[in-house]
């Protein structure tokens, strides 16, 4: 088969290795982590900015739209093809072009992945911050365009507070470099308007990024509870004696036992919750806020506080957290991530509320989430094959969402909008709100040529959640 | 525009009530901005005022300068135009506080002084100490982005906001963000606000991040022998897993002007290094040994000093920008920002091209900034020749210089904030998309947006 006048412009824009084009080899990008949605045209992987110029220049010629891909470990349905489109794929563009460590800095393409950027520096005893617990797969241009966190963005910050400076390719092919090495460059932040815009503003090329210093020391403590209730509570507890752990992360019983049988990481399968908490820094520091942050966690009536008395020990717990999806998803045929966000003094009322959403739909909700943040992710179990579960899963999800925003708190904290929530928006956002995002949206990608049907309502249906998960992992 | 002035007046004293008004000659002139006094005065106090007044004002087709304590409303270029001063001084209110979830809602007007002191009942603090200290707005902070030495430990206020209202040209109020530690619910409009001068929207109420307050303090002050010598302190001590609150590096004359009047005060001919930490005493202890360990082979000995003492010298330091100026008119401030590995070098070349003119320095080398004071220059040319040298010798480093605070005289001519970059269309078209009529601020960011 010869391959159509798209393709072949493709293929004159970047090489024959970098271009698919043929049904089979389409089919994988259909998906990313939260669902399948259409095929795309055409898949090519540039090796350059150059070549992402010429393939969106093509694009343009075409009429089409344009869907940047990391590694497709996206929440919400990002990298997936809303209409039509081209997806532009990051994994030859991957190289760190340059670390700087007296300056603490590196400059990355967009197809590093983020767990090999923070082990080409950790010799040398840094480190990037952002540790999404995706952190082995997904790219650092993925990161920049969700503005990821992780279990340690908690002490830390975000992606957003990480990253200085982006080469961005425009959807006219313009070639534009916001921020720079240095912090506080003379004019309007955009890359911070950039960081979190999935895709939408433009193409990113490359990332210069912030390295932090590896801690002296850590202690990572599994505090152990037979309620819900005292686990809750101990979050809240912790901030008010004045500490901010590195990370604070919950998991209940019921993901525990799902977690346990999966990894054998140590957790207790007999209980209710358990707190992970991690503290890092100064020798003394640690030794200190580990000692307050027990006694914290037994007036809150924990029944056990283990600490990791090895590297390796530590290694497994977090094994064990950061694998808790998978984890899930080997007992059920499908299961869906939300992701919500409420003050965190708001946890035990919210917990006791996705009970309550679990009894009225008749589903299993694991919850796992970074407590500190105040950011939850119920994993709804279903089987996607009844008709009845999804839309029960859909309408579970929606009431979790509307209640996080009663509570003053988002319907994203981390995994963002994509196709998943645009239409959940105006849950957030009056029309006058949207509006003002519309305008930078013009401003940036006045012809929609970039990531279409994401981030903002298409007000074709409103309030509901466009997209749920439908392929279980 | 006179009369277009006169019919806006009449139509702003309905919106806002006329004594919320005012066209005292001596009003206008306490808010000129660069030379410029604006026809009239406005007091709004409330976020749907603002909105309004900016409304009226588009329509009218007059410009508007928000602005609090005057405590950042030196820099920028001339405003081409300035009609209405929009003070902010009304706005104080705290609408949310929630201490256990380190959260703060505030509105623009609010001096930071007053926010520490509220949160310091609950042992938290926002770790801000902008030029103007205590006495400079939330308001004003943000839509400067100001930082002082505390960016070293706590980032900028791009770092701690988590949301706000911001009122527009067109008479909306828009919200971004939330109250929330996390989210990625749209575009982060908080960002774009965040050091945008007033030039594109007035941000009406802040929602913030609180921290807690470290439990006790010490400050540790190196004498350099160098700037070589201090800047091999610099590199070691920042591979140290030693955490600062805030870390200058200061040149002699930048020495002197942070330990006048103070108990400190003695004569500095060095560069000294001031590192503040924070903690409980056992980690103080062990931040004192680290450092004494590591200076000692460099034949440098580490003084400490702690309480009211320390303190005056911090208030001066984040005062530093704002005062030489009151202290001595006409002293230029200028900013320098630098990859962090430059700072001691542009210090060193920064001091030969100011020549004969007083040259005090202090330097956040963690993060890479430099504020110079330049005064005692023979006339404004060459004033304005320093700059030039000055921004040279910044951007040879990799690193750009915005003017601060400098004569009028001497803006039109340089452009305070330096050449923008290929990103500029890009924050033209933002601009015009936002505020389509120049009514905000009109001239006075970079490319003179
Ligand atoms: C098991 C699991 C655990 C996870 N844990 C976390 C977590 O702890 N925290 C968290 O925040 N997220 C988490 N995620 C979500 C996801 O991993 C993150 O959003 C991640 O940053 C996505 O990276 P990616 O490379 O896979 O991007 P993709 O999924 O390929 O793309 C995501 C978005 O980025 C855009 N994009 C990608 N590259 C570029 C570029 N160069 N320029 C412009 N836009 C681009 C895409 O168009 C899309 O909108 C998890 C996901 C899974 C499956």
């Amino acid at each position: 088969m010869n391959p159509p006048p798209l393709v072949r412009d493709l293929i004159r824009a970047t090489s024959r290795q970098a271009v698919l084009w043929r049904k089979e080899d389409l089919l994988l990008y259909e998906y990313d982590a939260l669902s399948a949605l259409r095929q795309p045209e055409a898949v090519v992987f540039p090796t350059s900015t150059q070549e992402v110029v010429r393939v969106i220049r093509v694009a343009a010629r075409h009429g089409l739209p344009v869907i940047p891909r990391g590694a497709g470990t996206g929440l919400s349905g990002g990298a997936t093809v809303a209409q039509r489109g081209i997806v532009v794929g990051f994994s030859r563009m991957n190289k760190i072009v340059e670390i700087d460590l007296e300056n603490q800095r590196a400059r990355v393409q967009p197809g590093v992945v983020n767990l090999d950027l923070s082990a080409a520096v950790s010799d040398a005893g840094y480190y990037f911050a952002p540790d999404p617990s995706s952190q082995k797969a997904c790219t650092v241009g993925g990161n920049v365009a969700e503005n990821s966190g992780g279990p340690h963005t908690l002490a830390y910050g975000v992606t957003t507070n990480h990253v200085l400076g982006l080469e961005v390719v425009l959807p006219d092919g313009n070639v534009v470099h916001t921020g720079a090495k240095f912090w506080d460059r003379p004019g309007y932040d955009l890359t911070g308007l950039l960081v979190g815009s999935e895709g939408t503003l433009g193409i990113v090329t490359e990332i210069t990024v912030r390295l932090s210093r590896l801690p002296e020391a850590v202690n990572t403590l599994v505090a152990i509870y037979d309620r819900v209730s005292d686990a809750t509570q101990t979050v809240a507890a912790i901030t008010a004696r004045g500490i901010t752990p590195a990370a604070l992360e919950m998991m209940d019983g019921f993901t525990l036992r799902a977690v346990e049988a999966a990894t054998h990481a140590g957790y207790p399968t007999d209980s209710a919750a358990v707190l992970l908490i991690e503290v890092e820094g100064l020798r003394e520091a640690v030794e200190e806020q580990t000692e307050t942050i027990e006694a914290v966690c037994r007036e809150h009536s924990a029944r056990e506080i283990r600490r990791a008395h090895s590297a390796e020990e530590r290694a497994l717990l977090w094994k064990g957290r950061k694998n808790a999806f998978g984890a899930l998803g080997r007992i059920a045929p499908n299961y869906y991530v939300q992701d919500g966000v409420i003050p965190r003094t708001r946890l035990p009322e919210m917990l006791e509320y996705t009970a309550e959403v679990e009894k009225k739909y008749e589903l299993r909700i694991g919850n796992i989430f970074h407590a500190g943040d105040g950011n939850l992710h119920p994993l709804i179990m279903f089987d996607a094959r009844d008709p009845s579960q999804c839309e029960r899963v859909g309408r579970a999800a929606k009431d979790l969402m509307v209640k996080c925003v009663e509570m003053g708190g988002s319907i994203t904290g981390e995994h963002g909008v994509g196709v998943e929530k645009n239409e959940l928006m105006p849950l957030l956002f009056s029309d006058d709100d949207l509006a003002m995002l519309r305008r930078i949206k013009e401003v940036f990608n006045p012809l929609g040529l970039l990531n279409p049907g994401k981030v903002l309502p298409t007000g074709k249906i409103c309030g509901e959640l466009r997209v749920q998960a439908s392929v279980g992992a | 525009m006179a009369s277009s002035v006169q019919s806006a007046h009449m139509e702003l004293a309905a919106w806002v009530g006329s004594d919320h008004l005012s066209d005292d000659p001596a009003v206008c002139r306490a808010a000129a901005v660069d030379g410029k006094a604006p026809a009239l005065v406005v007091y709004p106090s409330t976020a749907e005022e603002v909105a309004g007044i900016l409304r009226i004002a588009a329509t009218a087709g007059l410009t508007v300068i928000p602005f609090r304590n005057r405590t950042q409303l030196d820099i920028g270029n001339p405003p081409e135009r300035y009609d209405v001063g929009l003070s902010l001084k009304e706005m104080n209110n705290v609408w949310h506080y929630e201490p256990s979830d380190l959260t703060i809602s505030v509105e623009p007007g609010m001096k930071l002084g007053d926010l520490q002191y509220l949160a310091a009942q609950d042992h938290l603090w926002l770790p801000l100490d902008p030029p103007g200290g205590v006495k400079a707005s939330l308001g004003g902070t943000l839509a400067t982005n100001a930082t002082g030495p505390l960016g070293h430990g706590y980032g900028s206020p791009r770092d701690v906001v988590l949301g706000m209202k911001i009122a527009t040209t067109e008479g909306k109020i828009i919200k971004t963000g939330g109250r929330v530690v996390k989210n990625v619910a749209g575009y982060d409009l908080a960002k774009l606000l965040i050091g945008s001068y007033g030039t594109l929207g007035v941000i009406v109420e802040a929602n913030l991040k609180l921290y807690p307050l470290p439990r006790q303090r010490a400050t540790y002050v190196l004498r350099a022998k160098s700037l070589g010598m201090a800047r091999e302190l610099r590199r070691c001590i920042l591979a140290t897993p030693l955490h600062f609150l805030r870390f200058l590096l200061v040149n002699p004359a930048g020495a002197r002007w942070l330990r006048q009047g103070t108990p400190l005060a003695v004569e500095s001919t060095k560069p000294e290094i001031w590192m503040e930490a924070g903690g409980s005493e056992r980690v103080l202890e062990r931040t004192q040994k680290s450092l004494e360990d590591l200076c000692r082979e460099a034949g440098v000995s580490v003084e400490t000093c702690g309480g009211a003492e320390a303190e005056s010298v911090w208030n001066r330091a984040s005062e530093f920008r704002h005062a030489v100026v009151e202290a001595q008119p006409g002293t230029v401030v200028v900013r320098a920002s630098l990859p962090i590995a430059a700072c001691e070098e542009f210090l060193s070349a920064a001091q030969q091209e100011a020549e004969s003119a007083e040259f005090a320095a202090l330097g956040s080398p963690g993060v890479g900034t430099v504020h110079a004071a330049i005064s005692g220059y023979r006339d404004l040319g060459d004033a304005g020749s320093t700059i030039r040298r000055l921004r040279q010798s910044a951007r040879s480093f990799g690193g750009a210089l915005v003017v601060e605070r400098c004569p009028v005289a001497l803006k039109a001519p340089l452009d305070v904030w330096g050449d923008p970059g290929d990103d500029f269309d890009l924050m033209r078209k933002i601009k015009a998309a936002w505020d389509p009529q120049r009514t905000l601020a009109p001239g006075r960011m970079i490319g003179r947006i």
